[in-house]
């Protein structure tokens, strides 16, 4: 099994000498090909912070990270714009749809962008849209569709174009719980299925049980780790929730 | 109140840049008309020309063209800019304060800018005016020194006519507050945009129209049936009519029915970003069709006023050389005054004398019903000059023409020939009538220009050298002075010495005279089509890069969505210079094209040959105009690649 992320030593400092706040400290992570990862975490704990430098979109203070073999520190704007394009795919709380564009066309950007030929990209985006069971609104633009289609439509946007590495970012944050379901179970089928490697921020218990793995941190430190030894998703959901009681404070995230 | 009004003026000072492109605008606009105005009071130009009443009423005129302009700039400057706040008076609305509160912050703040604009640009109007005193005098032609003063007048007059503007627009402002909901006010931007329908009857239509507008502009005016049956009042209307409304549909429907075609070939919309920059233009094209179409207007407006006063301005010596072929020609009286007229060319350094020939020439009556002359009546007096003579003074006019006359053949030198309505000539028969002399003489030649100034004698026609000696015996010969000299068009002092010394009957006509008048009026033309069409030019600039600025700020979003996805930057400056690109080369493609099709109508009706005045009107225009778009590219580009 190889090594899809490894993070060594990160830290991130915000603000000016004298003035400074630490948002990550000495982080160490290492998520393998096929994972499904949870990132857990009271808020102000770092978990975005995080997730926007393996994003490539923030840069870290401290440390060095390898995504997919390649050192992102020290790469430049090109480069970074190249590297998300071809190994990342994102999912974002917000879905982040092209309003100008339809379901269909918002799925192949990625594709088109990579100019990837035209049959070939008819071809992939069916095949996804089926995973996804978007079919029937391929046509449709995104403000004539439901949350939950909407962000069926960005994670088949993230992965259509077979990234090393998909990030989510409280995907279910703004779906009722039949839609955020319906995701969850799609984004697991995606792991069994296709092997693909999953990093997911979420503040939602529930949402993490349908992880391998979750990492919890706290004031931007690794807190605890747990995996997922019972196959019933149950037990795991009852082990989240009681790490999320021992980290504490935060009882407003342990809905 | 007190606290109003500080709040208003704290407001201004914080968000000065937000502020500055409103400001800039008023300022803008002030400082124009200002300029304008001021020349209109200016007493020097009004002593250099002699045509003073002219100068002032056409300068009235155009101020008066130039208010309404104006005034529709800062209304639609002032509604971007509001725009831009509505969700800062939403805030305070829902903070508590009461409507007419804030009503009566922007109003002040509104009337605030308008005052300062108004100081300043009156201030910066007063340096640009002289500059532009000097200007005018040179196009002109004039040399007098400009000593130019500020007058109050105009102070006076632009002050009233901004405040009046000012007054308004913050009126408007004072009325945004209760012209919308709270709710409308905080989602000024995030109105849905509609995929546009269009259809392929409208986008067929639009072409059938302007097409339409085409044929009729470019119809020979006295044989088209068409124009004879719509009169001559209304079909330019009609051409009006037809040409805007086609644009306008050629803009909303042709642009998507060609977008959507281009959507529909997957392998290069389907390719990096052509899918970003289709989709986007097909989302804007709509709501901007009437933006659009204002601008190729304005912009076929702008260039045809230019064109036409430029090709004249430019045409003005080849006009007086065809009024004058001879640099001078008069009556001969006795010889001593010749001789004098002789020794002042002479004696004169900026001058050297080319030729001076007297040519003899008959003035006779004819009876011309054979020509069919739609304007003359049957009998019209000619002045004939002989066929060697005719030779002789063309060859000395540097021309290679020769004419070869035998017997009672004739030729016709007609300088104002005009298609159509001038007489054939070719093949009519005429019949000369000297004393008891008749006869008739038969057109065999027509030449479109003369070899004596028509100001100095009657309609010419030459004759074969037998007729000539002929008709000499019946009458008296007349002699005729013709002068060629160098410089002739600076030839001022020199013009007036001879002016003074002979008599009202030796009837002068000098290519000075006739190229000085034409540089004092098409020199006039000029320097006002020249000073609207920057106005103009200016705004229509303006507008876009408001407007794509506007876009630029909702579009925002969408390119932080990209770039997290991965697109370079090169990429999405290359999209914005596309999208940018086809917004501004469309209007200006269509008034280019209207504006050509408008001055080839022009260039025959006139017959003159306009190519290259209006070819280098257009290119300047379109550099002009291509500075906006580089600008306009940069500013979306920082808009959209900004973080937060």
């Amino acid at each position: 099994m190889t090594t899809i992320l490894q993070a060594k030593h990160v830290g991130k400092t915000f603000g000016l000498k004298g003035n400074q706040y630490t948002a990550l400290q000495d982080i160490n992570l290492e998520i393998q090909e096929g994972e499904f990862v949870g990132i857990m975490g009271p808020s102000g704990a770092g978990k975005s912070t995080l997730l926007n430098i393996f994003s490539t979109i923030d840069t870290p203070s401290a440390g060095e990270i390898t995504i997919a073999g390649q050192n992102i520190v020290t790469m430049n704007e090109e480069q970074l714009s190249d590297f998300r394009r071809n190994k990342l795919g994102f999912i974002f709380q917000d879905y982040n749809l092209l309003d100008t564009l339809t379901v269909k066309e918002n799925i192949l950007l990625p594709l088109a962008l990579s100019k990837v030929p035209a049959a070939e990209i008819e071809r992939r985006v069916n095949e996804i849209a089926d995973t996804f069971g978007i079919r029937e609104i391929l046509n449709k633009y995104p403000y004539h569709i439901s949350g939950g289609q909407k962000q069926r439509t960005a994670a088949s946007r993230a992965i259509v174009a077979n990234p090393s590495l998909i990030l989510a970012d409280e995907p279910t944050g703004a779906l009722d719980s039949k839609s955020a379901t319906s995701l969850l179970q799609s984004l697991s089928k995606l792991n069994e299925l296709h092997h693909s490697t999953i990093m997911m921020v979420t503040h939602d218990a529930y949402a993490a049980s349908y992880c391998k793995r979750v990492i919890f941190i706290k004031d931007g430190q690794l807190y605890q780790e747990l995996h997922k030894e019972n196959p019933l998703r149950k037990v795991f959901f009852e082990q989240i929730l009681e790490v999320l009681a021992a980290l504490g404070g935060e009882h407003d995230d342990v809905v | 109140m007190m606290t109003l009004f500080s709040i208003a003026r704290k407001n201004i000072r914080k968000n000065f840049t937000h502020y500055f492109l409103y400001f800039a605008s008023m300022i803008f606009s002030i400082v124009i008309y200002f300029t304008f105005v001021s020349l209109k009071y200016d007493h020097t130009i009004q002593s250099a020309s002699e045509a003073s009443t002219k100068i002032s009423s056409a300068f009235s005129a155009a101020a008066v063209v130039l208010i309404i302009f104006v005034a529709i700039f800062i209304w639609y400057s002032n509604s971007f800019f509001t725009r831009k706040r509505k969700k800062e008076v939403g805030l305070y609305s829902l903070l508590g304060v009461r409507k007419k509160q804030i009503g009566r912050m922007l109003f002040y703040e509104n009337f605030l800018m308008g005052a300062l604009a108004l100081l300043i640009g009156i201030a910066l109007g007063s340096v640009l005016a002289r500059f532009f005193v000097s200007l005018l005098m040179k196009i002109m032609g004039y040399d007098a020194v400009s000593n130019f003063s500020i007058s109050p007048a105009a102070i006076l007059n632009t002050a009233i006519v901004f405040m009046i503007i000012t007054l308004i627009t913050s009126l408007q402002g004072y009325r945004l507050i209760y012209r919308f909901k709270l709710i409308e006010l905080f989602h000024a931007d995030q109105q849905g945009e509609q995929e546009p329908k269009a259809s392929w009857i409208t986008a067929l239509l639009s072409l059938v129209l302007i097409g339409t507008g085409y044929w009729l502009a470019l119809q020979n005016l006295l044989q088209s049936s068409v124009w004879a049956k719509l009169g001559y009042m209304l079909t330019p209307l009609v051409i009006l009519v037809t040409v805007i409304i086609g644009t306008y549909f050629l803009f909303s429907t042709l642009t998507v029915t060609l977008l959507r075609l281009s959507r529909r070939n997957k392998k290069r919309y389907w390719n990096g970003m052509n899918i970003i920059g289709i989709s986007q233009l097909l989302y804007r094209i709509k709501g901007n069709a009437r933006t659009l179409t204002i601008i190729a207007v304005l912009s076929a407006t702008t260039l045809t006023a230019v064109g036409t006063a430029y090709s004249f301005y430019y045409s003005n010596a080849s006009n007086a050389l065809q009024a004058n072929p001879n640099s001078m020609m008069f009556i001969s009286g006795d010889n001593s005054t010749t001789k004098r007229v002789d020794e002042m060319i002479s004696s004169s350094p900026d001058h050297k004398l080319l030729y001076h020939t007297t040519v003899p020439v008959i003035e006779v009556d004819a009876d011309v019903s054979g020509l069919g002359d739609l304007f003359a009546g049957d009998m019209q007096t000619y002045t004939v000059i002989s066929n060697r003579d005719f030779n002789e003074l063309a060859k000395l006019q540097g021309s290679e023409d020769t004419i070869e006359l035998k017997g009672n053949e004739a030729a016709a030198l007609d300088p104002v020939y005009y298609e159509g309505i001038s007489p054939k000539y070719v093949g009519a028969e005429v019949q000369l009538e000297q004393n008891k002399l008749r006869e008739n003489i038969t057109f065999t030649e027509l030449k479109k220009y003369s070899v004596l100034n028509p100001a100095t004698v009657y309609s010419s026609i030459v004759v074969s050298d037998e007729l000539f000696s002929q008709l000499e015996r019946q009458t008296q010969s007349i002699q005729l002075e013709a002068y060629g000299i160098t410089n002739q068009d600076k030839a001022k002092q020199l013009t007036a010495g001879i002016e003074a010394i002979l008599p009202d009957s030796a009837s002068l006509s000098s290519y000075y005279r006739d190229y000085a008048r034409g540089m004092e009026s098409t020199g006039l033309l000029i320097f006002m089509g020249g000073f609207l069409g920057l106005v103009f030019l200016t705004a229509t600039g303006s507008i876009i890069y408001f407007k794509q600025l506007t876009e630029a700020n909702s579009d925002k979003a969408r390119y932080q969505i990209l770039n997290k996805i991965g697109v370079h930057k090169r990429e999405v400056r290359k999209t914005i210079a596309q999208q940018v690109m086809f917004i501004f080369a469309l209007p200006l493609i269509a008034g280019i094209t209207h504006c050509a099709i408008a001055l080839s109508a022009l260039s025959k009706l006139l017959h003159m040959n306009i190519v290259i005045p209006v070819v280098i009107c257009m290119g300047v225009y379109t550099c002009i105009y291509l500075v906006y778009y580089v600008i306009t590219v940069n500013a979306y580009y920082k808009i959209v690649t900004k973080n937060k």
